[in-house]
């Protein structure tokens, strides 16, 4: 028979947990709405980006930027891998490092050295737990701030630049809709040209039929067909004027230049993406972990009540029977 | 026409919308120096340098402390896409001292690097400069 004290104890633990985790649930949705702000706020700059390189587009250049094609003839890659800090979301953290060791492996079984680039502490520590080569990245906290994520897209930039790096891919949590979330591996640099299609950057958020998405920068750049340019030649200046999309622009620095600066623009604000869609994903899955582990409190209370009625009843039975017994006894 | 006098100024970051009024005159650092824009300014687009952005309307003067990026003007419409758009109030002036020492202290051994640090420079000085013109 099982211990009434006990299973009281027990059943109590289990309410205070409860308690806890549907605090949780409600923290995370809250900063779930937090977050997706935050990731909705960027979809204006997005746009505008896109609509600037839009105007560029029109102006015919050549351009050879050297975002767009490896510097180097030896393939080297750099995968940043974007986890959690915190743990208590279920599978998250789980799933993007299965995603990101399935990918790294890949290159490295094509003959492709392939750094790993850990962000957050959960992938850090399980990556050092394998005991596997990586940089450590863990001063970014759980909402990093544009300023913070500048000076890695930078980084990596300057390395794709160098020749250090022929390629460079970002693992994370894709945020589909609040329903669907996918760990997902988006190549960065060199700026694709022919993935027009791909659904990310910020042509997924450009709602507005106006912008072509910041993909449209990596394209546009490339080709920058169009309509007979005015006088798009830079002068001494380093101003210029030219058609684009029907209207004469005054330019300054050329077109060619500003679109040299257009296109690091929109990997930083690529990766910046990258990042709000991982926080947004990260509070959607500790709410569905945490709504988990409150229903399940719940059965587990409804199981320990029913277990406790039971011992107590079977101990009301046996000291009845006790005193029945010895009543029959003394007479 | 009196309402042909102003113009939509529109600060935008990759987080956030900070601006969005109209306005008789903007003066904006460019890569190159400063940029006046008034009403019906013919359309253009200029990078941005790292400096303090003015915006006149008709509730005054504000600036901001922007870095670098793009600006658009289009139809009576000036945008401003930038990394980074503070207020005066948002910035912390020891923060910014202790940040322009740290720049000058930064060893300069090619070009990046030289890059790195005159930016650096300029970012905190355009920060401080801000809270010395006081908003």
């Amino acid at each position: 028979m099982a211990n009434k004290r006990q299973l009281v104890k027990r059943r109590k633990a289990v309410r205070n947990i409860r308690k806890i985790t549907r605090t949780m649930q409600l923290i995370a949705t809250a900063r779930f709405q937090a977050t997706f702000k935050r990731a909705t706020a960027s979809r204006p700059y997005s746009q505008k980006l896109a609509e600037l390189v839009g105007n560029l587009s029109g102006i015919e250049v050549e351009l050879t930027d050297s975002l767009l094609e490896p510097h180097s003839e030896t393939a080297r890659d750099t995968t940043l891998v974007i986890t959690s800090n915190r743990g208590l979301c279920g599978g998250y953290n789980a799933n993007v490092i299965r995603k990101a060791i399935e990918h790294i492996d890949g290159l490295t079984g094509c003959g492709t050295p392939c750094d790993a680039q850990m962000i957050g502490k959960k992938g850090i520590t399980y990556f050092r737990f394998l005991k596997r080569a990586m940089t450590e990245v863990s001063h970014l906290g759980d909402t990093p701030k544009f300023e913070m994520i500048e000076p890695l897209a930078d980084a990596l930039m300057d390395r794709f630049r160098r020749g250090e790096i022929t390629t460079a891919h970002v693992t994370y949590m894709k945020f589909y809709s609040a329903g669907r979330q996918r760990p997902e591996v988006m190549q960065l640099l060199p700026l694709a040209t022919s993935k027009a299609g791909d659904p990310h950057g910020a042509g997924a958020n450009a709602a507005s039929p106006g912008a072509a998405g910041s993909e449209g920068a990596a394209v546009g750049g490339g080709t920058a067909a169009g309509g007979g340019a005015g006088g798009a030649d830079a002068r001494s200046g380093g101003g210029a004027s030219g058609t684009a999309t029907g209207v004469q622009f005054d330019f300054s620095p050329a077109p060619k230049e500003l679109l040299e600066e257009l296109l690091p623009a929109t990997v930083r604000l690529r990766l910046f993406q990258c990042f709000l869609e991982a926080a947004v994903s990260e509070q959607i899955a500790r709410m569905v972990a945490m709504k988990a582990a409150t229903d399940a409190a719940g059965d587990m209370i409804k199981t320990l009540t029913r277990q406790y009625n039971r011992a107590r009843q079977t101990s009301i039975t046996m000291e009845l029977l006790d005193i029945i017994g010895g009543a029959a006894a003394v007479q | 026409m009196a309402t042909t006098s102003t113009f939509h100024c529109s600060v935008i970051t990759p987080e956030r919308e900070v601006l969005s009024t109209d306005a008789t005159s903007v003066v904006f650092p460019a890569h190159d120096g400063e940029v006046g824009i008034l009403v019906d300014r013919a359309p253009l687009l200029f990078a941005l340098g790292i400096g303090v952005m003015r915006v006149d309307g008709a509730e005054g003067s504000r600036r901001l402390f922007i870095d670098g990026g793009f600006a658009q003007m289009l139809a009576n419409d000036l945008t401003i896409l930038t990394g980074q758009a503070l207020e005066p109030a948002e910035i912390k002036a020891d923060r910014a001292r202790s940040a322009l020492a740290q720049a000058g202290e930064l060893k300069i051994t090619d070009d990046a690097s030289f890059a790195a640090r005159d930016k650096a420079i300029r970012r905190a000085q355009g920060q401080l400069k801000l809270i010395e013109q006081g908003g």
